[in-house]
């Protein structure tokens, strides 16, 4: 059955890479593309090399760590963000974009990720704590938006793609039209190139896709109360049932 | 948006979730497709994974409850379009689900059929 799925996903793999595509028609002089909207990952994934090139000391570490690791102890399962660069092709959730002149702010259904991109013209800020979106500055070459981001906490998590804090992630992003079975359909191209001379010996190059969905919208997403609950369950504890007591109609 | 886009929009939705779902299937036997079919008792409509039980009656009349530990997101159950109300407690449903290899007795919920035939999966 999961031979059925990968098929039919590769069947509209194929039709997404094989259509038509073109970048959107250009703005006017001096104004940029606006990427603004409501996306879903789709429209294709791929990376270069497909095998991650682990230094030798990083891949001793990954042997080790899946030697010790079993499949439960994946850090989504207890709503550790996966940040950059994996965000950007990660939860199969809705993804919100709005674009202003000073920044880009990137908000992400799956796990509530939020990420903000200042514009190297607009005073960005300094650097102050490593985190999982790490700080990205940007500017405009072309139509293309190209994003630096740098001060990134490690991401230990050996059976993702672990990162150090020396990560840093070169992204092009740009829109293009594809004809996809016979209508038009905007998506935002990303070309992501990472480096870590730490764990990787060479640079990843990823280019991952979200397809415009202005149907869709962007729902709450809480994953803590679960963790919270577990904990509690594991101490004997059930939260109170506010939801049995009766009304007052008041 | 034609129905059949939105069609292609729910299959690469799919593709997502086994792609890039919290953890790895493995330890369920996906390939199995095991169809039990009950009353709703407890629903966690929850993040990273809903979880729900099944109470089944069976030929005896005696009752077995269906443990799906773990499914798809909450949130991506009400991108599927499954209304939260028709999977409440005490609901008859139809579930199909796939066995824990270390532990046979719990399930991955994969879908859910309601009693008008609508069936919302996760992954086929």
């Amino acid at each position: 059955m999961r031979n059925s799925v990968a098929g039919l996903v590769a069947a509209t793999a194929v039709v997404l890479a094989a259509a038509p595509h073109a970048v959107l028609a250009q703005p006017a002089r001096g104004a940029h593309p606006d990427f603004s909207g409501l996306y879903f990952p789709g429209g294709g994934r791929s990376q270069t090399p497909q095998q991650l090139p682990y230094t030798p000391a990083a891949k001793k570490l990954a042997m080790e760590y899946e030697s010790h690791f079993t499949l439960d102890d994946d850090p989504g399962r207890f709503c550790i963000w996966p940040g950059m660069p994996r965000a950007v092709w990660g939860a199969p959730f809705t993804v919100e974009i709005q674009q202003r002149p000073q920044d880009v702010s990137i908000y992400w259904e799956g796990y509530g990720m939020y990420r903000k991109i200042y514009m190297a013209d607009h005073n960005p800020p300094k650097p102050v704590l490593p985190s999982a979106m790490g700080l990205s500055v940007a500017h405009w070459d072309g139509d293309t938006l190209v994003v630096e981001t740098t001060n990134l906490k490690p991401y230990p998590y050996m059976t993702r793609m672990a990162t150090s804090s020396d990560a840093q992630v070169v992204e092009r992003l740009h829109l293009e039209e594809r004809d996809v079975k016979g209508e038009k359909q905007k998506f935002l191209v990303n070309q992501i190139v990472l480096t870590d001379p730490k764990v990787y010996t060479e640079p990843i190059k990823i280019t991952a896709t979200l397809q415009s969905r202005p149907d869709l919208n962007l729902l709450e997403y809480t994953c803590t109360d679960t963790l919270w609950e577990d904990y509690l369950s594991q101490r004997g504890l059930t939260l109170p049932d506010l939801d049995a007591l009766p009304s007052t109609g008041r | 948006m034609s129905k059949r886009f939105a069609l292609i929009a729910a299959v690469c939705a799919l593709t997502a979730l086994t792609a890039a779902a919290h953890h790895s299937f493995a330890i369920y036997d996906m390939t199995q497709n095991i169809e039990f079919e009950g009353l709703v008792g407890v629903v966690k409509l929850r993040n990273p994974h809903m979880a729900m039980t099944l109470v089944e009656t069976k030929a005896d009349g005696s009752k077995a409850t269906i443990n799906f530990v773990e499914g798809a997101p909450a949130n991506m159950i009400v991108h599927l379009g499954l209304n939260p109300d028709d999977i409440a407690p005490g609901k008859k449903i139809k579930a199909i689900g796939a066995p824990r290899r270390d532990n046979p007795a719990e399930f991955f919920l994969k879908a859910v059929i309601l009693p008008d035939g609508q069936k919302f999966s996760v992954i086929n």
